[in-house]
């Protein structure tokens, strides 16, 4: 199990999600979003991110969460990722961003294949500092899975 | 561009030195005793061979070195321009070509193949007027005397004597001996002058020129001698020609092809300074802004607006140059397609003119790039189904010659390419025929000759053998057709059975920016090119409310299937009170496209969507407004079909209802 | 370490294609925008070879090649010139100024790396 040395937190959907702090761009305010007509719920819209086309993504599609309104604290987190073997610039949703924090020294755990609510392969570990959860997703999984559905549902349709 | 890649460059400049020298060749094919053209083959080998060596490609600088005598020998008359010899230098180009492929560490399989290519040349320059073998004596061990001294004061001057002598060494095996009999005692000795002269015994395949080069900027004041070291045998009885080994095909394509080198553009210089002219006028109209910014008081409006419109001028120019540099002139391509034409010619056995016009009219490199299948395998057509056999054109009292042209212009936004031959033309009752058989149209409906030709573009359809006319190589119409709808262009097909066949093609400026028409849908803009908008309406009174199951407009007369956008993209925001209808056509299609608002025109850079949208069939790209926020381009082909087949289910229901 | 070259002309695409052309074979490039220009970058410090236009504003390449030798700052570096005709009136009094040699414009990237090499024999 890799972990990063360093993670980005923030919270959805009152759980509290770790991203590795060197994929992390920026994080930006709310800014003007584009909806895509019959795009996938997951990545349902674009931002432009200095005047570059960057789809906004929500994990709390992928994770069945409730998605909640943009509120005063809701930010955007910009990443770099991996999305099949091509490296993209994706907007993350978060409902709060938390703290940048090391991860030297947390006890990290495989997440259980059962006992949750979500699926057991978004989820690439359980941090515990200080006894709370801690998600670190698998977001080139999660993002791969999407882009797989997306192309399923455009042969469907 | 990759400042710091001299290879990638001499890969860039190689291929267009091959491009000309094919071009000379193939002219020379039609016109062996130009000596202008011989001249220009030659130099152009001769500049290959030695920006070959210098980057560190030397199995093309050998290879080029024969071809290149080879025409020297034409150049100077020893030789013969003949057919045998332009067909072996066109499949040495391609060698050429080749080898620069396979980078600078070479290719033992490839060099072999070469050895072939050159026992060809070999017998064909030997042919041609009992002349000689250039090989056999170009290897011969020959090479010159020479004794130097550099003049007095050059070496302050910048004269470096140890250059010289590795440039001589460079040029063959060397035997260098200093003389120091003229250096003077230490103490009369000036230390920037060169009291030492050179004897040296240079061996190999010299001449005389190249070691005046060597001393080209001296050799007007120094004492220099260049004397032979043997006499040169007199060429007058033929040398026996060498045993020619079994000439092998075409070299394959090298499956260890170097990576591809990085994309670059070729901008003209003035054009360059152009750019910089308009970003020094950027920086002063700025600046001219900032003291404006922070002047105390009130900002004059006058003086304020004069730098807004200055600025807006500015950047529109800067568009203009630097989209202006993507540009490329046609000619280029026109270029490629003159082998590829006298290649079918000789295959197919038929007598075919290559006619081409409007070279100059320029188009963005990366149309030109991705033109060059879909034209390939449309002229290929022309000259294989198309054009006659010279028998059935003398039986059809046509010249014995096939003429192809190609032809290009500018109209509006457009660029327009027309494929153009004078053969049998397309048989449309064989087209209707087969488009029936396959259930594309109704039995005797009423089709157009333009709308009827575009059932070739079909898949299935052109691969047909039984129209052979039409029948295509390994890949069908609808690829083409695709590629060129991917440049956002269209074809159209124009053809009288006896008379010929035209195919033209409508492509678009620039694919980078394009003038869009701006509406509102709902919450969201989104932005239709220009390029394809007809007309806009209102949408008539009746039509706002109506569910009925026909949704078509009667413009003037003509009935326009429309799609609700609304619908299209699932809105709930309010409608607006009156709907606009924007008429769009692409090709043979035209839709009516419903929108809530017309915002007006605008420039846009496009950006190609994200991999998570890259699969939305509406929408073929997105761009940044003015006010930062995103809007969705339209994929107007698309939508066409969507509206189309729409269409065909409500008539399916409807018939299913009654 | 990679020989250093000053290019002196007046026409700055032309400067950018000389630099690109050299740096792309690995020499370092220094620019100048005419000839008092270059004459005190000259001044300041020793070059490996210096490539002038003849034709500047200010100072043209003649007297600034001229004056460089005389101000004995760059003796044995070579100067080449730029010269548009294969005129030998030029060429003649360009070294009698003190240049080393020329190159006939137009030219391209190779040949201009190739008097480089030529006469810095690097």
């Amino acid at each position: 199990m890799i972990v990063p040395e360093r993670v980005l937190t923030f919270a959805l959907d009152g759980e509290i999600f770790a991203i590795d702090a060197q994929a992390v761009r920026e994080i930006l305010e709310v800014p003007a979003i584009t909806r895509v007509p019959g795009a996938p719920d997951f990545a349902s819209g674009l931002i432009n991110v200095r005047g570059a086309i960057v789809p906004l993504t929500d994990l709390a599609v992928a994770f069945g969460m409730v998605h909640a309104d943009h509120g005063e604290d809701t930010r955007v987190i910009v990443i770099e990722a991996e999305v099949e073997g091509e490296p993209t610039t994706i907007g993350l949703v978060a409902d709060k961003v938390l703290d940048v924090a090391a991860m030297e020294g947390v006890p990290v755990e495989e997440a259980p294949p059962v006992g949750m609510r979500w699926r057991a392969d978004f989820i690439r570990a359980i941090a515990r500092p200080q006894g709370q959860f801690v998600i670190l997703p698998d977001l080139e999984l999660i993002f791969a899975e999407s882009l797989g559905m997306a192309t399923r549902q455009e042969r469907a349709a | 561009m990759s400042e710091d890649d001299p290879v990638a460059a001499f890969r860039v400049e190689a291929g267009e030195l091959l491009d000309s020298i094919e071009a000379a060749l193939l002219d020379l094919a039609g016109d062996s005793t130009n000596t202008g053209l011989v001249d220009e083959v030659f130099r152009g080998l001769h500049t290959l061979k030695g920006s070959g060596a210098m980057f560190g490609f030397e199995a093309l600088a050998r290879f080029t070195h024969h071809c290149e005598t080879a025409f020297d020998r034409v150049r100077k008359g020893q030789a013969e321009a003949s057919q045998a010899l332009i067909g072996v230098v066109l499949s040495a180009r391609d060698h050429m070509q080749a080898l620069i492929d396979v980078g600078t560490q070479g290719d033992p399989m490839l060099e072999m193949a070469g050895e072939a290519i050159l026992s060809s040349l070999e017998k064909a320059v030997a042919n041609s007027e009992g002349m000689a073998v250039p090989r056999a004596i170009q290897t011969e061990r020959k090479g010159w005397h020479i004794s130097f001294k550099l003049p007095p004061g050059s070496m302050a001057n910048g004269t470096n004597p140890l250059p010289l002598l590795d440039e001589l060494r460079g040029l063959g095996d060397c035997r260098i001996t200093p003389r120091l009999d003229e250096v003077p005692p230490l103490a009369s000795l000036v230390p920037t002058e060169c009291y030492i002269y050179w004897d040296i015994v240079i061996e190999g395949d010299v001449t005389c020129e190249d070691i005046e080069d060597v001393f080209i900027f001296v050799i007007d004041d120094m004492d220099l001698a260049i004397t032979p070291l043997i006499e040169e045998p007199e060429s007058d009885e033929p040398v026996e020609v060498l045993p020619v080994a079994t000439v092998l095909a075409a070299p394959q394509p090298v499956a260890k092809a170097a990576p591809p080198a990085q994309e670059s553009v070729r901008v003209a210089a003035e054009r360059l300074d152009e750019l910089m002219n308009r970003v020094g006028e950027l920086v002063i109209a700025q600046s001219r802004l900032a003291q404006l910014a922070t002047s105390s008081g009130p900002v004059n409006e006058l003086t304020l607006r004069a730098v807004s419109e200055d600025i807006e001028r500015l950047s529109a120019e800067l568009r203009d140059t630097t989209m202006a540099m993507r540009m490329m002139p046609v000619g280029n391509l026109f270029g490629r397609f003159r082998r590829l034409v006298h290649d079918l010619a000789r295959e197919t056995g038929k007598t075919i003119e290559l006619v081409t016009h409007g070279e100059a009219t320029e188009v963005d490199k990366t149309v030109i790039e991705r033109l060059a299948d879909p034209m390939i395998h449309l002229i290929r057509n022309s000259c294989d189904h198309g054009l006659e056999t010279a028998d059935d054109r003398i039986a059809a009292g046509k010249p014995v010659s096939g003429s192809l042209t190609l032809s290009a212009r500018q109209a509006g936004g457009e660029v327009l390419i027309a494929i153009t031959d004078d053969g049998r033309g397309i048989d449309r009752e064989r087209v209707r025929a087969k488009a029936e058989a396959q259930g594309l149209i109704q039995p005797g409906a009423v089709l157009g000759d333009g709308e009827l030709f575009q059932m070739i573009f079909h898949p299935g359809f052109s691969t047909a053998a039984a129209i052979t006319s039409l029948s295509g190589r390994g890949v069908g119409m609808d690829v083409v057709k695709r590629s060129i709808e991917s440049l956002r262009g269209t074809i159209d097909i124009t053809s009288t059975q006896g008379v010929g066949t035209t195919m033209t093609l409508h492509l678009p400026l620039t694919l980078a920016i394009i003038e869009c028409m701006l509406v509102r849908v709902g919450e969201g803009r989104y932005a239709i090119p220009l390029s394809v908008v007809e007309e806009c309406i209102e949408l008539p009174a009746a039509e706002v409310t109506s569910t009925a199951r026909r949704n078509f407009l009667d413009v003037r007369g003509e009935l326009v299937p429309y799609l609700r956008l609304r619908d299209t993209f699932g809105t709930d925001y309010p409608a607006d009170l009156f709907q606009k209808v924007v008429i769009v056509g692409q090709g043979r299609g035209r839709v009516g496209l419903v929108v809530d608002q017309i915002i007006g025109n605008t420039q846009t850079v496009i950006k190609s969507l994200s991999r998570f949208h890259a699969g939305q069939g509406s929408f073929s790209g997105a761009t940044i407004l003015g006010d930062g926020n995103v809007a969705l381009i339209l994929d107007v082909g698309n939508l066409i079909v969507a509206a189309q087949k729409n269409q065909r289910l409500l008539g399916e229901r409807a018939g299913e209802v009654a | 370490m990679s020989a250093s070259i000053l290019t002196v002309d007046d026409s700055s695409s032309l400067r950018m294609a000389v630099r690109i052309a050299l740096t792309g074979a690995g020499y370092t490039v220094t620019e100048a925008g005419d000839g008092m220009e270059g004459l005190t970058k000259a001044g300041a410090q020793r070059f490996d070879m210096i490539i002038t236009d003849l034709n500047m504003p200010r100072m043209d390449g003649l007297t600034m090649i001229r004056e460089i030798r005389k101000s004995g700052k760059q003796t044995g570096v070579p100067i080449i010139f730029l010269t548009t005709e294969s005129d030998d009136g030029v060429k003649g009094q360009a070294k009698a100024a003190g240049a080393t040699g020329w190159l006939v414009k137009p030219f391209n990237a190779d040949q201009l790396v190739k008097i480089a090499r030529k006469v810095l024999g690097r």
